[in-house]
């Protein structure tokens, strides 16, 4: 292995183990998950199509990711503060090996996430169980990395008071834009069209997809595909420039 | 061969300029303090030296090597404690320990010898499976310095490395930097005029990022008339050129 690939895996390894050893990150990248996908299944399904399993479980899926860009944002922004990210440029790793120690550390993460809601998802509705279910957990991967790309973003730009704040308003776009809690029929179409145009909903809707099947290929798949990659290179562009520009003025 | 060598080191950001034309010799195995007011430069030179910061003009050889065009060589012979404490914050002695050495690519074998060492130098032993984040504010800077030392560097920074402990973590840490001493280059910065004055071979002062005096505390004395450390880094720093 070469000394670089060992530093990436010695830097994601540390990323990982400072994230998950945080109680309150548990809470909020599984618990409240776990919990409202349980609760509102058990309430709401009888109520509403929106709430069936092969619905709720995939939309559950990525609003847990949307906690991912909060703690890794958070770690960021802690190492910075604290003078740790000093120790680690003074230390031989490359700035492209800090941004993959940070952004590889979300995919342990996201693969936990994603296979227990669809798992406990599979367990109260067994009509998820079938190739689908695989197709959702890998396209989960695709937007986790929107997510870990935003962390990275908001951990480079805001210091560890902000982050929290800013990255709330990520949660909350992907809660109330991504139309999973609520009927988007009635909507107004300029609504609709804003809600398909940001990342949110083709987020949502591509594990949805993946998980369920699609009618139209383009726009069940591919359209949603390409928004969402797209804002995940544009966010990954800006966190590395940023965090770029934060290693030179230290 | 002078462990750190500079030559009209300059630093300039926007408006201000924070390292002025400095020319600076440090000896190896010397341990060297750099004294100053706030914003005279002590930071920026450490971060030029450790590559942290890229000097706008002038360069510095850490061991014979530029900080300029060879920072790739520089790299493994420096390490830095800096003013606030940096560690990981959940992972615990041992963990943290074990990353620093991993960034530093040393061998399983010499991870396990270089630990033994930070356990009896800095008495980890019993606190070795806490996390960082559990420890007191003394032993987290404790635990800050030690993993500067974990890549054996030949030349070691020290940021302010008492800045707001008590006056026993304080001397605990002195203990540890004295035994430190001869065994690579230490440059120290610090407000604390005792602090200086307990530990360094030289020092030198600093006032709007110009060094104003370099020398042993005796030849600090000599130039001010004073008799304690406190007085002449006053009257060097107030009386500025007009000392001599």
């Amino acid at each position: 292995m070469s000394e670089s690939i060992k530093r990436i895996c010695t830097l994601t390894g540390r990323s990982v183990k400072e994230i998950i050893r945080d109680p309150i990150s548990i809470v909020f990248l599984i618990g409240l998950p776990l919990a409202m996908e349980i609760l509102f299944y058990l309430i709401f399904h009888s109520m509403t199509d929106q709430f069936e399993m092969k619905y709720l479980a995939p939309g559950i899926v990525v609003f847990s990711q949307a906690f991912i860009s909060l703690f890794s944002g958070l770690l960021i922004s802690l190492d910075r503060a604290g003078s740790f990210l000093v120790r680690l440029f003074v230390s031989k790793a490359k700035p492209y090996e800090f941004i993959f120690g940070y952004a590889l550390a979300l995919f342990p993460i996201a693969i936990v996430q994603s296979i227990l809601f669809f798992v406990v998802g599979g367990i109260i509705d067994s009509s998820l169980w079938s190739v689908g279910m695989i197709y959702g957990i890998l396209i989960s991967m695709v937007t986790a990395i929107f997510f870990g790309g935003a962390g990275i973003l908001l951990g480079s730009v805001c210091n560890e008071k902000s982050v929290g704040g800013v990255a709330s308003v990520i949660i909350a776009g992907q809660s109330m834009l991504s139309g999973m809690w609520f009927p988007t029929q009635g909507m107004s179409k300029s609504f609709l069209t804003f809600m398909r145009v940001l990342p949110f909903k083709n987020a949502t809707m591509l594990v949805q997809n993946a998980l369920n099947g699609v009618n139209d290929v383009f726009d069940d798949f591919l359209f949603p595909l390409i928004i969402v990659l797209a804002y995940t290179a544009t966010i990954f562009i800006a966190a590395i420039v940023c965090f770029g520009k934060k290693m030179k003025n230290l | 061969m002078e462990a750190i060598k500079t030559t009209d080191l300059r630093k300039e950001y926007k408006d201000t300029v924070a390292v002025k034309s400095l020319n600076l010799e440090v000896h190896e195995g010397e341990l060297f303090s750099l004294l100053g007011v706030n914003g005279a430069g002590k930071t920026t030179t450490v971060k030029m030296l450790t590559g942290l910061s890229k000097p706008t003009a002038g360069d510095a050889l850490i061991c014979g090597f530029s900080v300029v065009r060879e920072l790739d060589r520089i790299k493994p012979l420096v390490d830095v404690s800096m003013q606030e404490t940096a560690v990981a914050r959940n992972l615990t002695v041992e963990e943290n320990i074990d990353f620093c050495a991993a960034l530093a690519g040393k061998s399983k074998s010499v991870v396990a010898e270089v630990k033994k060492n930070l356990y009896d130098i800095f008495g980890f032993e019993s606190i070795k499976n806490k996390r960082a984040a559990k420890l007191s504010g003394g032993w987290q800077r404790k635990l800050s310095i030690a993993l500067a030392l974990v890549s054996s560097p030949k030349v070691l920074f020290l940021d302010e490395p008492t800045l707001g402990l008590d006056v026993i973590a304080r001397r605990e840490l002195w203990k540890l930097i004295r035994g430190l001493h001869g065994e690579m280059t230490i440059v120290l910065t610090t407000h604390y005029m005792e602090e200086a004055e307990a530990l360094s071979d030289r020092l030198g002062v600093m006032k709007d990022g110009e060094l104003l005096f370099v020398g042993t505390i005796e030849q600090m004395y000599k130039k001010t008339g004073c008799s304690n450390v406190e007085d002449a880094f006053v009257k060097i720093v107030e009386g500025g050129d007009s000392l001599e």
